[in-house]
């Protein structure tokens, strides 16, 4: 049974905008440093570019839309009151920006204290964001799939920002935590939990949802969506033993665990692909490209990391976890946030505009609010800067072309975003132009 | 009693019924009734419903079809 949806509930169009609009500028950012870095940003996984670059993608850019959106989704689709979502959208969103600035400024400039605010800022936006999420969540009398796979993605994002202000205040103040935990263990740990535990997790519950309604597919097979997130949370649980000191050494076992989670995403990527095969209409829109795009990469994710694994060889690469890391980020996550955002804003907008103008003065029709010339522009660029930032992997050479191009489809992208925000406040004040003259005459 | 206008969205990539139906509603005459053919639970177009002075009911036929009757309150 999918949960109902609940207008009533939504909150003010402004708290999901100001995330959707800050987020694609730090990719804009993210693009230029490694533009700016060139090859000495892809040395390897621990290169301080690369650890900021990473940073302010999966904070500035995917934690501010995947924020913004659960404050959407949770109030409608969950139909859970969110306790003061503008207050907390005022406090959080500066907060996490903020927070991203300093983590990648600390990683480029290796300054301690730059660590410990990034961690305090972090505990105490990403504390309070939680909070209000896990409160939300657990008392919506709402059932269904999506909603359990979004208190899992909740918990995810829990053990991520624990592991993450941790591993933040260690940096801060060079005190080894060695005596108890490897730095190195900790920040598998870290890297499992926020990719498979929050952002793979809330793709796989929006996904439930929406593939079947907004795509016309078949609705995911029952068996799936109660094995791949139970799995997945399994597997990260079984993953987060090697903190225990007895077993922090047990790198076959390890490795087992992460392969089975592997294959659970891959097994997640090939049946939406399937279903997306199956859809009653032919025409493909742009959210659908993007998605294609998104499972495909995730398969090529599964398939890397198994050959990765059977290649020790190529495996111990320093530049391994970097193909790794591009494929999820710019490749899975950036992809299905795109489409998503291109799906989002113009329905946000023409509900938002319905409410307020009622039967009188009706909303503008929804193609209109970002055009379709612009979305595919715009998606044929990412795709092409996620191709360089592939390539740039193997040959290092390609950094400040592959940096520019991601720049530059971030840049589209604002672009875009800002053009249908637009188009709301300009039917808005004729809505209201419309009201004050009804009014005196 | 006339005829209903009827709008079949079941091929229909959403939101493009919702929006079909609400460009529909503002010509509908008192008595006459609008219905929608859909593949799912029409949620936002309730709630257009709602608020703009409309009543509304739905039956799911056999083959999983949910038959909305829209008409002026």
């Amino acid at each position: 049974m999918q949960p109902a949806l609940s207008f009533e509930q939504a909150p003010p169009i402004s708290v999901p905008y100001r995330f959707f609009l800050t987020a694609p500028l730090f990719g804009v950012v993210a693009g230029l440093l490694l533009a700016l870095l060139g090859p000495a940003a892809l040395e390897s996984r621990w290169a301080p570019g690369a650890l900021a670059m990473t940073h302010l993608i999966v904070v500035d850019f995917m934690l501010q839309v995947m924020c913004g959106a659960l404050l959407q989704f949770v109030a409608v689709v969950a139909g859970a009151n969110i306790w003061r979502p503008r207050l907390v959208a005022t406090l959080v969103h500066p907060l996490i920006t903020a927070g991203a600035v300093l983590l990648a400024s600390a990683f480029l400039l290796e300054q301690q204290v730059l660590f410990l605010l990034a961690a305090l800022t972090f505990a105490v936006s990403l504390g309070l964001f939680l909070t209000v999420m896990a409160m939300s969540l657990l008392r919506t009398p709402a059932r269904g799939m999506s909603i359990y796979v979004l208190r899992l993605a909740v918990l995810g994002l829990l053990v991520t920002v624990v592991l993450g202000v941790i591993l933040a205040s260690t940096l801060g103040m060079h005190e080894n935590l060695q005596s108890v935990w490897s730095l190195l263990t900790l920040i598998n740990v870290h890297v499992a939990w926020g990719l498979g535990g929050w952002a793979l997790m809330l793709v796989i519950g929006v996904s439930f949802l929406v593939v079947p309604m907004f795509q016309l597919t078949p609705a995911y097979p029952v068996w799936l969506t109660r094995l791949v997130p139970a799995g997945l949370l399994l597997v990260l649980c079984l993953w987060s033993l090697q903190l225990l000191p007895g077993l922090a050494g047990a790198q076959a076992w390890q490795s087992a665990v992460a392969s089975v989670g592997i294959l659970l995403a891959g097994l997640y990527a090939a049946v939406t692909l399937w279903l997306q095969s199956k859809r009653r209409r032919r025409q493909a829109d742009v959210t659908l490209v993007f998605w294609r795009g998104a499972m495909l990469a995730l398969l090529a994710v599964a398939a890397s990391w198994l050959a990765l694994e059977a290649l020790p060889q190529l495996g111990s690469h320093a530049r391994a976890p970097l193909w790794l890391g591009v494929l999820a980020l710019p490749g899975v996550f950036l992809s299905v946030i795109i489409g998503m955002l291109y799906k989002i804003m113009p329905f946000l907008n023409w509900l938002h505009l319905q409410r307020l103008g009622g039967m009188a003065t009706p909303p503008p029709n929804m193609k209109q609010m970002i055009p379709e010339s612009a979305m595919r522009g715009q998606m044929r660029l990412h795709f092409a800067a996620l191709l360089l930032l592939l390539a740039a992997v193997l040959w290092p050479a390609l950094a400040t072309p592959a940096g520019l191009a991601f720049s530059a489809s971030c840049l589209w992208l604002e672009w875009n975003l800002v053009g249908a925000a637009r188009v709301y406040a300009r039917f808005r004040d004729k809505i209201r132009a419309a009201a004050a003259v009804a009014s005196t005459s | 009693m006339p005829e209903p206008r009827v709008i079949d969205g079941r091929g229909m990539e959403p939101p493009e019924p919702l929006e079909l139906a609400v460009a529909e509603l503002g010509k509908l005459a008192p008595g006459e009734e609008l219905v929608m053919l859909l593949h799912c639970e029409p949620l936002p177009l309730y709630f257009v419903l709602d608020r703009n002075g409309y009543g509304y009911r739905s039956e799911l036929r056999a083959d999983g079809t949910n038959e909305i009757h829209i008409h002026k309150i």
